[in-house]
């Protein structure tokens, strides 16, 4: 039955493997001419990859693109975080990759900056001489390298906040914890009402970072950003301290047991969602899960049939060190911006979506209205009247507070670190969490990682 | 094997199987279930939706049966080479093969990668096909010469008495009876082959390409992780290979026993 | 006879009719057979000749210090080797490999024979169990990961199952914990793997020779006495054969580890040759020493493959 097809194909093959043989020796890998272009600015076929956003967001994006540009077409193509690189890096060095991609602040401009034109052209055509003052700041630094501007910024994201749920709370009379004594007594009477109280997705690098870079802005604020930058060393009595109140969380019960093995997607935030635990360390883009339709889509895919959405409410870090520096403290990036590949044969349509959506009004309010991401060209903000909310009264306001507090937010979230030092991260936050390493240990470890990757220290 | 000589005997033996059985079934069960909570069916409406379900479908298929017919033919030559004619130095072009067994897939990345551009093989069906048959080939020989080491040199001497060449003596001995062993290979290959998960992320970037198992990729996003429709679209994808176990079980199984590893 | 030793012809039962492979057979064969070697030559060209030429490029890039794209590598020569043996995640990932080849080895080992063992005796539904024990084979360990990670969850269905049958106190977030995720992977391997065990087991029980076994059970032998004495001998082939690929399967291990325990986590307690050279070559972008670790991996899983089939058919010489 196969037979007939498989000696052609046997016979093809043996071919093709014959001249690869011999072209073995000779490779070289393919230059990186810029190609001619095939399409215009209003007309033409864009390829667009990201891990960011969901399809469903993407085409919702496209859809009003179109109605601007019907006369070109965005393809989106969505690969998980996890296998972005795998996927991502051939596809550049090929010259069939895709024409627009994402590209997150820190490591991964350094890693693909160089596939990406500079797209200071661009902005500047579409928002003037003084873009800089128009756009968030955040999204511009986070973005370039040497001077170039790899990626236009979609939005941003922040974190340094908790979130709870408002129904726990109220149902056991207990205030949302302010410090690490009230927070270790919430946690106290949850657990004696069978519920849980804090979740988080500690098996991953991100999500430990942000925990502890909020406890080390409560710890003395800025030190983070210095042990980054190499203005102060990992070793820093402040991360040691740091890294002892990460393992007190873990030894005071905060942490739900077996939170080295959890990831926040979606193992802690099915949980939360799904009202098992009270709180879960979460930033801005959880702003999506406030709303009724978001939450209820969430709690289904959480494996829960028909139940109803409640009110979450996004809450201050702790002031876990106690010294002084309580309330908000805020850290964010560019969640993603949008890069065109130098390799593109469709280069000016895709500069034309990549404008439109980054730097145009309308782009933008379609963005805000997202709510995962915070529009990057000032003014915008997400139209709270097309929003409903499980309980608009008590959410809207706290919400959109939120959003007023990051504005003139600068601390950097990852995007001052390497992947070097990211994944050392991860290693030192879960080995002292498991006892395996002191706090004054695992922060040796993190300098020994810091100068691995090329930091340099004062 | 075991000998029951009473009735209790039989019942306690029948106990002991099934109670060793239930924990393989019982990740089975977690499985289907997982893949209907929440939307219930509407998670498998949600794969179904997937915009080029249908195509991801075909192209694994292709792919899966691209492999399996490379596998098959290239097998079948090399097993009955080494089985039944001359060859000088068998064993170490046999032990060259079987070394093969070891190179783990993603060793393979950068030098096929390399390679499929220049060749302008990268982001085809080829891309794929060519290195998973490659990585199957060492596997089915072993199988393959095993089985046909078990059929009596005297037939293909007889064979050739009667003025058959080793071609006729092939297509005419061996094609048909190795069928068993084939049920063996075609499932193995078709495991290998459908579920492989790196090849087509990296060497398959067109969209109209991408294959089955990519298809999880489309519920996993940066704020979310909708793991009730990542089963569904885990049942959905075991089901062929499923199916095709169950269609050729008892052929497999033959062959198996006649040319067991040993 | 190392050299046709995996394809195992010797066996402590009588032989049926088989020629090949050695012994007085040899010479004239050869005398009559016509050449094989344009037989071959497709299988070599496409698996020797694919992956071999990927063993050589993966042997240069090793010598380099390499991100995978920049278009100028620097070479370092041996070094990227020296600083593996001294890279203790790398030692870390091989005492793993060790410990996980031994437990899944002698469990499956156990499984399988037991399996094979029962299905071959009078049991109703044979062909059912003989099905659920296969099914875990056909499907991806990637298709299954999120699976096992619900199972092992603290609040998964394996502790619900614990506390259903009285085992409460047992209860703990298995994939979470360093203690017992190396068990939770180990155990899920198991379960992916018996069915190839039990299989080729039970083909090679089918052909032990029944009258041996009817007249130990005439001499008196019981159940177990049967199964020490006849069965497992008879079976020493494929326990070897058996062994080197799980071997080889130890060293490449990669999906459960990545998938189900956080990416070799929690803080390496997973981590395999398999996880570490992922990490290191496609995040970390380290091609050349993901490279130098490929290559030691191969030699590594060439030496055990070679050493377990000598010793294991040294052995087999030794008992007949």
């Amino acid at each position: 039955m196969l037979k007939s097809l498989a000696t052609k194909r046997v016979g093809r093959s043996v071919a093709v493997l014959a001249v690869a043989g011999m072209a073995a020796l000779g490779l070289v890998s393919c230059s990186s001419s810029s190609a001619p272009s095939s399409s215009s600015a209003t007309s033409g076929t864009v390829n667009w990859w990201g891990w960011t956003p969901e399809l469903a967001t993407a085409k919702s994006y496209i859809a009003a693109f179109n109605k601007v540009y019907p006369k070109i077409k965005v393809n989106y193509k969505q690969v998980t975080i996890a296998d972005w690189e795998a996927a991502l890096r051939p596809a550049l060095a090929s010259s069939s990759g895709p024409d627009v991609f994402d590209v997150q602040p820190g490591a991964y401009v350094t890693e693909f900056g160089s596939f990406a034109e500079d797209l200071t052209p661009v902005i500047k055509k579409s928002l003037g001489a003084d873009w800089k003052s128009k756009v968030s700041p955040i999204g511009i630094s986070g973005l370039s390298e040497k001077g170039k501007l790899t990626a236009l910024s979609v939005g941003s994201t922040y974190a340094g906040t908790l979130w709870i749920n408002k129904n726990l709370f109220d149902k056991y009379n207990l205030t949302p914890p302010t410090t690490l004594a009230q927070w270790v007594s919430d946690c106290k009477t949850f657990a004696s009402n069978g519920v849980g109280c804090f979740v988080q997705g500690a098996s991953q690098e991100g999500f430990n970072q942000d925990t502890l870079q909020s406890i080390a802005d409560s710890v003395e604020p800025g030190l983070w950003t210095k042990m980054s930058t190499g203005a102060a060393k990992w070793t820093d009595p402040g991360m040691v301290k740091t890294l002892t109140i990460w393992k007190e969380l873990f030894t005071d019960n905060i942490m739900q047991p077996g939170a080295i093995g959890y990831a926040q997607y979606p193992d802690a935030n099915n949980d939360f969602l799904t009202g098992k635990y009270a709180m879960v360390m979460m930033g801005t883009w959880y702003m999506q899960y406030a709303t009724t339709t978001g939450m209820t889509a969430a709690i289904s895919a959480a494996g829960v049939a028909g139940a109803k959405p409640f009110p979450i409410l996004p809450i201050a870090f702790p002031d876990v060190a106690k010294a002084g520096h309580a309330g908000y403290h805020m850290y964010g990036d560019s969640d993603y911006g949008l890069a065109v590949a130098s390799k593109s044969k469709n280069k000016s349509a895709a500069e034309t979506f990549v404008s439109w959506l980054t730097t145009s009004k309308a782009g933008q309010q379609v963005v805000g209205n997202a709510l995962d991401d915070i529009p990057a060209l000032n003014g915008v903000a997400p139209d709270f009247n097309t929003i409903a909310m499980p309980s608009q009264s008590v959410q809207q306001g706290p919400v959109e507070s939120l959003i007023k507090t990051v504005g003139p937010v600068s601390e950097a979230r990852e995007s001052l670190l390497s992947s070097g030092v990211q994944t050392a991260i991860l290693a030192a936050s879960t080995s002292v969490a498991s006892g395996q390493a002191t706090p004054a240990a695992a922060a040796a470890t993190l300098q020994a990682a810091a100068v691995a990757a090329g930091e340099t220290f004062k | 094997m075991f000998e029951t000589r009473s009735r209790w005997a039989t019942i306690v033996l029948q106990i002991v199987v099934t109670l060793l059985v239930l924990p393989y079934l019982f990740p089975l069960i977690v499985m289907v279930q997982g893949s209907l909570a929440g939307a219930g069916w509407g998670n498998y409406v949600a794969v179904f939706n997937v915009p080029g379900f249908g195509q991801f479908f075909l192209n694994s298929a292709i792919i899966a049966v691209s492999v399996i017919a490379l596998v098959y033919v290239v097998t079948m030559l090399a097993a009955f080479g080494f089985s039944k004619l001359h060859i000088r130095a068998r064993e170490v072009y046999f032990w060259m093969l079987l070394a093969c067994l070891t190179m783990p897939e993603v060793v393979l990345l950068a030098p096929l990668f390399a390679t499929d551009t220049t060749l302008g093989l990268y982001d085809t069906y080829w891309a794929v096909i060519l290195p998973l048959a490659a990585l199957q080939v060492p596997f089915g020989v072993l199988l393959t010469r095993n089985f046909i080491n078990g059929i009596p040199n005297e037939l293909f001497e007889a064979a050739r008495v009667d003025g058959a060449n080793s071609i006729r003596g092939f297509w005419y001995l061996v094609i048909p009876l190795t069928r068993p062993i084939a049920a063996a290979i075609v499932i193995f290959t078709l495991i290998g082959a459908w579920n492989d998960y790196l090849m087509p992320l990296v060497f398959l970037q067109d969209q109209s390409l991408q294959t089955i198992t990519l298809i999880p990729q489309f519920f996993i996003g940066q704020f979310s992780d909708d793991q009730t429709k990542v089963l569904a679209s885990a049942v959905l994808t075991a089901i062929p290979e499923v199916v095709a176990y169950l269609a050729l079980q008892r052929l497999f199984e033959r062959g198996l026993s006649a040319g067991a590893i040993k | 006879m190392t050299g046709a030793s995996l394809t195992g012809e010797k066996l402590g039962r009588t032989k049926p009719l088989r020629s090949t492979g050695g012994g007085g057979t040899t010479r004239r064969r050869r005398l009559s057979q016509p050449p094989g070697l344009p037989w071959i030559l497709p299988a070599l060209i496409l698996s020797v000749g694919l992956l071999y030429y990927c063993i050589g490029y993966t042997g240069v890039i090793s010598t380099w210090n390499w991100d995978g794209i920049s278009p100028n590598p620097v070479s370092v020569g041996f070094n990227n080797y020296v600083q593996i043996f001294q890279d203790p995640v790398f030692w870390d990932a091989i005492e793993h490999t060790v410990i996980f080849f031994v437990v899944t080895f002698v469990v499956q080992t156990f499984l399988g024979l037991m399996f094979a063992v029962l299905l071959h005796s009078k049991v109703k539904l044979a062909v059912v169990y003989k099905i659920i024990i296969f099914v875990p084979v056909v499907l991806a360990p990637a298709i299954m990961a999120p699976v096992f990670r619900q199972l092992f969850a603290p609040d998964g269905q394996f502790n619900w199952v614990l506390a259903h049958i009285g085992l409460g106190f047992l209860q703990q977030p298995w994939i979470g914990q360093t203690s017992t995720s190396l068990a939770v992977v180990m155990s899920i391997t198991v379960w992916e793997f018996t069915g190839v065990t039990f299989i080729l087991y039970f083909a090679a029980m089918g052909q032990i020779d029944q009258s041996i076994l009817e007249a130990a059970r005439i001499d008196g032998a019981g159940n177990f006495r049967t199964l020490i004495s006849i069965i497992w001998p008879g079976v020493r082939g494929t326990t070897v054969a058996l062994g080197v690929l799980s071997a080889i399967g130890a060293l490449k291990t990669f999906d459960v580890p990545w998938l189900v325990t956080s990416q070799g986590g929690p803080v390496y307690s997973t981590e395999f040759l398999g996880t570490y050279i992922y990490r290191i070559t496609i995040p970390l972008d380290r091609v050349g020493y993901g490279a130098a670790l490929s290559i030691i991996l191969l030699v590594v899983a060439l030496v055990m493959a070679i050493i377990i089939n000598v010793r294991g058919r040294e052995r087999d010489g030794v008992t007949e």
